[in-house]
């Protein structure tokens, strides 16, 4: 009680930021439950909660299709960006392939902006009749996602001892072997953070998604972009999407946050 | 074999170079191709070499493009300076042993990083809303009448709306800053007497340094990116007034369908942005050498 009463500024200011924090999603999850009358009237206190937007955004809205693709587009970028960047993160980590050059184009290739490759990669996927599938947007979030990837794994690649394959190879197996057999299954914490990283970029990513898609392909992002704008003011619904939009975010950070400054400070820092 | 075989290490390495050449290379030469011609997305057929004047005409002649690099610009001066200030006064507090729930507070405040910037964008958008928003209407409640998409204000508020999803990660990085820093100096300043204050400053922050460079120069490198907050509030207006500059090339390229402008315009901004970043560097390094 005492440490409390003592450190009550200290608190005072965390809860202060903690509440701002908090309030922009409660807010929205409240008007996801207001009728469109109650919304308009932001300072009165009660309301009667109604499960209409809820019901008309899962049930009647192709918001669950665009969640869809965004769960699909996700996980197929996150599968490639670490099926195509682990073993190259393991050589830069171990064999220092292509030296500090090739390891900080990683860092470099992914704070590239979009507005530069969007034009190029538009006219290739017209080109390959590729506009509006959700292949056009994977290659669209690689172009970020799998440097990342590679950059984000070097770190965990480092701290790993080198007694560890050296034992394998002692033992028998080729050094391939001793990559996924022995060293991989050592870093699991490590891809794990980077897939769930990956996939939340790739989940929030808007720009890309916007030009690339089309009615069939859209993503999450778009669809929630959509409902202001084109629709009318469907604030209820937008909420309510909105909420379903943020959830996973918010409970995927919780698995990251732990491994997050070892995976960006990736082959900067030296374990 | 007529090749000489790839070693173990090339052979790991190689699928990645593949795939970088496929969706950065080619793209981006290609890119710059687009960018040296008068290349119109309805007319792709009737592609004219026009050469570096593309870019000349930008620089010289183009106010919009310029209008738009300094609102970024002014963007990321005022989101990323907050970022900074707010992020180090909660990283301090949260590295304190004393403070109370601190592993709570960590988790809960670094939420809003992950968080769909689109969503963010909308969110507040409802939030400020001058009829159906809850903040102008408490405000007006108090007697204050803030418009927070006028012309004056918008571009502000976006950047306090970056500020709000961003402190996050300055607070990440540099409290990751703080845990990493030897604790002998510390004990033996407050042995002597030292006060917080001067801990602060003749102490914490010299060593925090290099973690504070980083930080700065990621969420730079990040907020010059800004789009998601322009497309989901003001579509660049009023006028041009929030017209960033990842929005502008969007809308030259595919409103306006102008696509080897919006492509020039593309590499003029990493080009810019290369030097902000060589300057940055520039400037804290010489500061630093100051110092010593």
């Amino acid at each position: 009680m005492k440490r409390l009463q003592r450190e009550a500024p200290i608190l005072v200011v965390l809860l202060f930021a903690l509440g701002v924090m908090l309030f922009p999603y409660l807010w929205t999850l409240l008007a996801s439950f207001k009728t469109e009358a109650a919304i308009n009237r932001p300072l009165a206190l009660g309301f009667t909660p109604t499960l209409a937007h809820w019901r008309a955004v899962v049930l009647e809205s192709s918001i669950p299709l665009q969640a869809r693709n965004s769960l699909l587009v996700g996980a197929l970028t996150v599968g490639m960006a670490l099926l195509i960047g682990a073993p190259a993160a393991y050589a830069f980590a171990r064999f220092n392939v292509g030296g500090p050059g090739l390891r900080f184009s990683m860092l470099a290739a992914q704070m590239l902006p979009p507005a530069t490759l969007i034009v190029p990669l538009f006219l290739i996927m017209y080109s390959l009749q590729l506009l509006d599938s959700l292949l056009a947007i994977v290659a669209a979030h690689l172009t970020f996602i799998l440097p990342l990837t590679t950059w984000f794994l070097i770190g965990f690649f480092d701290d790993v001892p080198r007694d560890l394959e050296e034992q394998a190879m002692v033992d028998g197996c080729t050094p391939w072997q001793a990559f996924y057999k022995v060293v991989l299954p050592t870093i699991r914490p490590g891809m794990t953070a980077a897939a769930l990283f990956g996939f939340v970029l790739s989940w929030n990513d808007l720009f890309y998604a916007l030009l690339l898609s089309g009615k069939n392909s859209a993503t999450l992002p778009v669809g929630i972009a959509g409902f202001w704008t084109f629709r009318g003011i469907e604030m209820g619904r937008m909420s309510a999407a909105i909420i379903l939009a943020v959830i996973p975010m918010v409970v995927v950070s919780f698995f990251v946050q732990k491994y997050l400054v070892r995976g960006l400070g990736g082959g900067a820092i030296k374990g | 074999m007529l090749k000489p075989p790839l070693t173990f290490k090339h052979r790991l390495v190689l699928p990645l170079l593949l795939s970088l050449v496929l969706i950065l290379g080619y793209p981006l030469a290609f890119s710059l191709w687009i960018s040296l011609h008068d290349y119109q997305l309805t007319a792709i057929e009737q592609a004219r070499w026009v050469g570096w004047a593309q870019y000349f005409t930008i620089l010289a002649q183009n106010a919009s493009f310029w209008n738009a690099l300094g609102n970024t610009v002014r963007f990321v001066g005022i989101a990323v300076s907050l970022e900074l200030v707010f992020g180090l006064l909660l990283a301090l507090l949260l590295h304190r042993k004393a403070t109370p729930f601190r592993h709570f507070f960590r988790a809960a405040l670094l939420v809003p990083m992950f968080v769909t910037p689109i969503a963010v964008g909308l969110m507040f958008r409802f939030l400020l809303n001058s009829q159906l928003g809850v903040v102008p209407s408490v405000l007006r409640a108090l007697g204050i009448t803030i418009d927070w998409f006028s012309a004056q204000q918008a571009l502000i508020t976006l950047a306090l709306i970056d500020v709000w999803q961003w402190t996050p990660f300055m607070l990440l990085l540099l409290l990751a800053g703080l845990e990493s820093l030897p604790e002998e100096p510390f004990e033996a300043a407050r042995v002597d007497g030292a006060s917080p204050l001067q801990i602060f400053w003749h102490l914490t922050l010299p060593m925090l340094r290099p973690t504070i460079l980083a930080a700065v120069v990621i969420r730079m490198l990040d907020a010059f990116k800004v789009y998601e907050y322009v497309y989901a509030i003001t579509r660049g207006g009023p006028g041009e007034s929030t017209e960033t500059i990842q929005y502008h090339i969007y809308r030259v390229g595919f409103l306006y369908f102008r696509l080897g402008e919006a492509s020039a315009m593309s590499y003029i901004l990493i080009a810019v942005i290369l030097m902000l970043v060589v300057l940055l560097f520039y400037a804290l390094r010489r500061e630093s050498l100051s110092q010593r």
